[in-house]
């Protein structure tokens, strides 16, 4: 185990490195600096503006300079808010990104388990189809669509939730349902999937055949063993609620790294989209870690050391 | 894991993520006489040396102020100072100071402009604006490391007197000194805040109408609180203004709709043709034109001028701002926009109007297009329209390409970009024909004018026109003094540049809202500080 977990912070701290380094590059290769006036700068003016932000140097010192600075959490201090360093937008902004994600990963998650178990337990009724069509709705809405629309009905027209804004729980309500809509339907699908198929199988016969209650069968036995599989894809469905935040947080005005990415790329704010990135990843990798390691602990059969019996 | 602990496991997880999110701040502002205002970006700073975009002006210019700040119809009203002379010679201007105080109570005195224009001016603060301050005495030897910063040509005389010595007459200089990077500013606040001055709304002290409170530096609401040290605190009649930071429109409109905003900004055709007809709705123009640049170094067809005169010709200049962009934005009436300088009562743009150069007639342009391939020896021209990847951006390659297409010969590829990609291909001289656009910075024809002197770093199409260089340099030089002379000179180089058609102006960008009808007296400057809620009152 311990050397298994050392392994994959390894690769962690591999796949950090490399996307920093890609990363970084690609931003030497596209055009923006800080200057705003540039044609109008004395060039001794322009020289100090480069030197205060470190640019005055050959790239691969910048390069190094960047990865000591990134490694003790300093990624420099962004063009757009002048004198801000960029950790500080990041710690001051990822609080509501976070509690959004868990929000909608744990709503998603949940409500879609209740569904696709309602929908395996019925199957080929009409509360099979309504969960089918309620996940293939959820998979093929984007969330930004389903954002604009629930602002524009709950919001403005019932006047139930607030349209936008970050100032309590109630503003969290729809951001969250916009981002859970994916997840929930991803898992219901899943979720049905697999118990179709566990209902089918022998020990669940055997259940019966001992007499066991409905109920108990399926909270048990059913449900429990279809449950191990959905693990493997909380990873992809944390990437999509990533993803989906950016848009998201937008369209809410929400305080978060999310709203504040899309900002930092249409104003070349490169210190930032590099900060952001670098956290993104560092979020993706210890999700899918977290995962692995879970989905060892559940399913007995999946050995993380890679020994056979 | 048993089911059952992952059941309990996210309901803790998912009660405790609901309770957190309930200690947030929930509680309703009493919106009665504070007005809600939508901005569209982010506060980048409050360092006034440092700010040079529309946020941090809009809030600066209403949180602190200058020796005097804009009024109506291009004038300037009294500020920190009472009062001000000009030596015969221009000079030399004498600013008398009111007794003002600054929000922590000490009193703003001649020594806080020296220290902050000193301040802007200082090529260690890297002031991305202090290219202002040129015409100041020794302001370029400063910016250039050349002159100690003690050297600037302003002294305080006294308390409340301030000398400012300029290099060289600039009669537009009443309007530089509402501008941000001319306010004054604290030593000991600077010194006290250090590195962290102007990051966020406590780092910072104010000698305006409000204070800026609740800015952390990077959250996305801040608001204007009534500043009650403010010299004439008793003629504002509102509490404040909170700022909603809102970048998507369409969540704006809804908020606007429902109440929960006084004012937002129209985007896109769609909104504005629906409030177009509205009591609410008020287009704010700006001093800002787009037009095209003609690379003639690359493509010497250029340097002829009846292409330059078809390709503008060929351009319905209504239609398009009407039926394509209308968002607003005004068909061109020439390059400097209207509504930011008059004489007499009489617009610039009525004085200096050139017909043929905003003209549309397709059978002139065709005509002059073949005479003009003739005279290059050309059958026909293939360029590249490039422009900004924005949804005006796209508008307007695509409007023109299919305008220009219908001279014949002519192909037209488009390419749109983003801002900065299209800024660098156009100061690179990497481009055919570029669409680009300019805001002028204070309310005088010449912040426009200077653009296209010959060796101006702006002039990306390499226009040259000695004529033209004369008439600019006239009107900052031996003119500069003599209001009459100096209006001719620029009105000589405008007729010049659109006889020549050095460029083709497109349409002038205005800035259209809607606002709550309870919220009156905001007033709106095309140029410099944007808004200003100074009169502003809420029913």
């Amino acid at each position: 185990m311990v050397k298994y977990l050392a392994k994959r912070i390894f690769y962690l701290v591999l796949t950090l490195f490399i996307v920093t380094t890609i990363t970084f590059f690609l931003m030497k290769l596209m055009p923006g600096t800080p200057l705003t006036n540039q044609a109008k700068l004395s060039p001794t003016e322009q020289q100090l503006i480069l030197q205060q932000y470190g640019l005055d140097k050959p790239v691969w010192q910048q390069y190094l300079s960047y990865l000591a600075n990134a490694v003790h959490g300093n990624f420099g201090t962004s063009f757009q808010f002048s004198d801000q360093p960029v950790s500080y937008l990041i710690s001051s902004r990822i609080g509501p990104s976070l509690l959004l994600g868990f929000q909608a990963m744990v709503i998603g998650v949940l409500l879609g388990i209740v569904l696709g178990a309602f929908g395996a337990i019925r199957k080929n009724t009409w509360v099979d189809t309504t969960t089918t069509i309620i996940s293939i709705l959820g998979i093929s809405i984007p969330s930004f669509v389903l954002a604009i629309l629930l602002q524009y009905f709950f919001g403005l027209k019932l006047r139930a939730f607030p349209i936008a804004g970050w100032s309590g729980f109630m503003y969290t309500i729809l951001p969250t349902i916009a981002l859970a809509a994916m997840p929930l339907a991803e898992s219901a699908r899943f979720v049905r999937t697999e118990m179709v198929d566990v209902l089918n199988s022998d020990y669940i016969e055997l259940a019966r055949a001992k007499g066991l209650g409905k109920l108990g069968i399926i909270y048990h036995h059913a449900l429990r063993n279809s449950l191990i599989p959905l693990i493997t894809i909380i990873g992809p469905l944390a990437v999509n609620i990533m993803t989906g935040s950016l848009v998201v947080e937008n369209i809410f005005a929400i305080p978060g790294i999310g709203e504040q990415f899309v900002n930092s790329i249409t104003t070349n704010d490169y210190p930032t989209i590099m900060g952001l990135t670098i956290v993104y990843c560092f979020m993706l990798c210890v999700v899918l870690l977290i995962t692995d390691i879970v989905y060892g602990l559940v399913d007995p059969r999946i050995r993380i050391t890679g020994k056979r019996d | 894991m048993k089911l059952s602990s992952v059941v309990k496991l996210s309901t803790v997880g998912l009660s405790s993520a609901l309770l957190l999110a309930a200690c947030g701040n929930s509680s309703q502002e009493s919106k009665s006489k504070t007005i809600q205002w939508q901005e569209s970006a982010n506060l980048p700073t409050l360092d006034v040396s440092k700010a040079t975009d529309h946020v941090s002006a809009e809030t600066l210019s209403n949180s602190n102020e200058g020796l005097l700040i804009s009024a109506k119809d291009s004038k300037v009203a009294p500020g920190v100072a009472e009062s001000y002379k000009v030596s015969k010679d221009g000079k030399t201007y004498t600013f008398n100071l009111r007794h003002s105080k600054w929000s922590n109570g000490k009193p703003v005195t001649a020594k806080d402009f020296v220290y902050g224009w000193q301040r802007s001016v200082a090529p260690k603060t890297a002031s991305q604006y202090s290219y202002l301050f040129d015409h100041v005495k020794n302001a370029t030897e400063i910016s250039k490391n050349k002159a100690p910063v003690s050297s600037l040509g302003v002294k305080a005389d006294g308390d409340y007197k301030l000398v400012v010595t300029l290099s060289k007459p600039q009669s537009y200089f009443k309007y530089l000194v509402t501008m941000t990077p001319f306010f004054p500013q604290s030593e000991s606040a600077v010194k006290k805040f250090g590195s962290a001055y102007g990051t966020n709304s406590s780092n910072m002290i104010y000698n305006g109408p409000f204070k800026v409170t609740g800015w952390t530096g990077t959250n996305d609401s801040w608001t204007l609180t009534r500043n009650k040290e403010y010299w004439n605190n008793k003629a504002t009649k509102i509490d404040g203004v909170k700022f909603n930071v809102q970048k998507t429109p369409s969540t704006a409109l809804n908020e606007y709709q429902a109440g929960k905003l006084d004012a937002i900004k129209l985007v896109g055709a769609q909104q504005v043709g629906q409030y177009k007809n509205s009591k609410e709705f008020y287009n704010a123009k700006q001093a800002s034109t787009f037009y095209l640049e003609l690379n003639q170094q690359k493509d010497p067809a250029f340097r002829n001028v009846n292409i330059r005169k078809a390709l503008s010709l060929a351009i319905n200049r209504q239609q398009f701002t009407k039926n394509t962009l209308g968002d607003g934005s005004l068909p061109a009436v020439g390059y400097v926009s209207p509504g930011l300088a008059s004489r007499n009562g009489k617009d610039f743009t009525k004085d200096a109007y050139v017909k043929s150069g905003v003209d549309y007639n397709m059978a002139e342009a065709k005509k002059l297009w073949a005479k003009g391939l003739k005279e290059v020896g050309k059958k026909g021209l293939n360029i590249s329209l490039l422009a900004d990847d924005t949804a005006a951006g796209k508008n307007t390659t695509e409007y023109l390409q299919t305008q220009f297409e219908q001279l014949p010969g002519l192909k037209v590829t488009n390419q749109n970009l983003p801002f900065k990609s299209r800024l660098s291909r156009s100061q690179n001289g990497q481009f055919d024909i570029v669409a680009t656009g300019w805001n002028g910075d204070f309310p005088d024809p010449i912040t426009f004018l200077t653009l296209f002197t010959s060796d101006n770093s702006y002039n990306n199409g390499k226009w040259k026109n000695a004529e033209y260089d004369k008439f600019v340099n006239n009107a900052e030089g031996q003119d500069a003094n003599n209001t009459d002379k100096r209006w001719n000179d620029m009105v000589q180089a405008e007729k010049t540049l659109m006889n020549d058609q050095g460029i083709i102006p497109i349409y002038h960008q205005a800035q259209p809202y809607a606002i709550n009808t309870r919220v009156q007296g905001v007033q709106f400057y095309p140029t410099g500080s944007g808004l200003d809620f100074r009169n502003a009152s809420v029913k």
